[in-house]
């Protein structure tokens, strides 16, 4: 049960668990309110990794990640791009912050 | 192990976060899913079909179980929800000043030696 330190590596290492075998890759989050933490764990059954805080910004961060994982697991693995825009290219609008091209 | 629509499986795990303030946790799974069997499945990729694919959410607090599963149309409603219902209830979580060097390596340490202590 590897516990990871770094928010960036779980996120980029589950995705690639999930892709690698989207069938019985699993997201598995447990919260106790009275001990004020929070705990996330990624497995195939073969491979498992965790990650866990009390940090309320790290909740924050978890909420895109489920984000991610609801893309991947309804859509399909096949989804691109998703850890960079957080959904699908085709859903999110650019936002253009161009300065001055209007002519 | 109780299958519910969306919004009544929504219902259900506020609640869940509400009764587990005082003790308990509670545990949600996401895990991808056809709702299909193997045999099934199996004579659906034969015959050329597509399968279609399901995302399954479990929630229990130990004791009860609920679930329901989520398909690409639904899903993005689904999600906003479920944000705001963590948003809500993840209350005693702390929260994090980055002002201070110190204190965020004091945290590390007290994360650190909560459990094991690990030495790489």
């Amino acid at each position: 049960m590897v516990y990871i330190t770094s928010w960036d590596e779980f996120v980029e290492r589950s995705v690639q668990l999930f892709r690698a075998d989207p069938d019985s890759t699993r997201y598995v989050m447990k919260y106790r309110h009275c001990d004020g933490k929070l705990v996330l764990k990624v497995t195939d059954n073969r491979e498992c990794l965790k990650f866990k805080t009390d940090q309320a910004q790290e909740a924050k961060k978890m909420e895109k990640l489920n984000n991610i994982f609801f893309t991947l697991m309804a859509r399909g693995p096949e989804v691109d791009l998703s850890e960079v825009t957080g959904k699908e290219q085709t859903d999110v609008q650019p936002t253009k912050r161009g300065r001055g091209r209007k002519q | 192990m109780v299958l519910l629509q969306l919004d009544p499986f929504l219902n259900e795990l506020t609640s869940m976060f509400e009764r587990s303030t005082e003790t308990g946790s509670v545990w949600v799974t996401l895990k991808r899913s056809s709702l299909k069997s193997k045999v099934v499945r199996n004579k659906m990729a034969t015959a050329g079909e597509a399968i279609e694919y399901r995302c399954l959410i479990r929630a229990t607090n130990g004791k009860k179980t609920i679930s329901t599963s989520v398909g690409p149309k639904d899903h993005q409603r689904f999600q906003a929800s479920y944000a705001t219902i963590l948003k809500a209830h993840m209350t005693s979580l702390k929260k994090r000043e980055r002002k201070d060097k110190k204190k965020s390596s004091e945290a590390d340490k007290r994360e650190g030696t909560s459990k094991r202590p690990k030495k790489s």
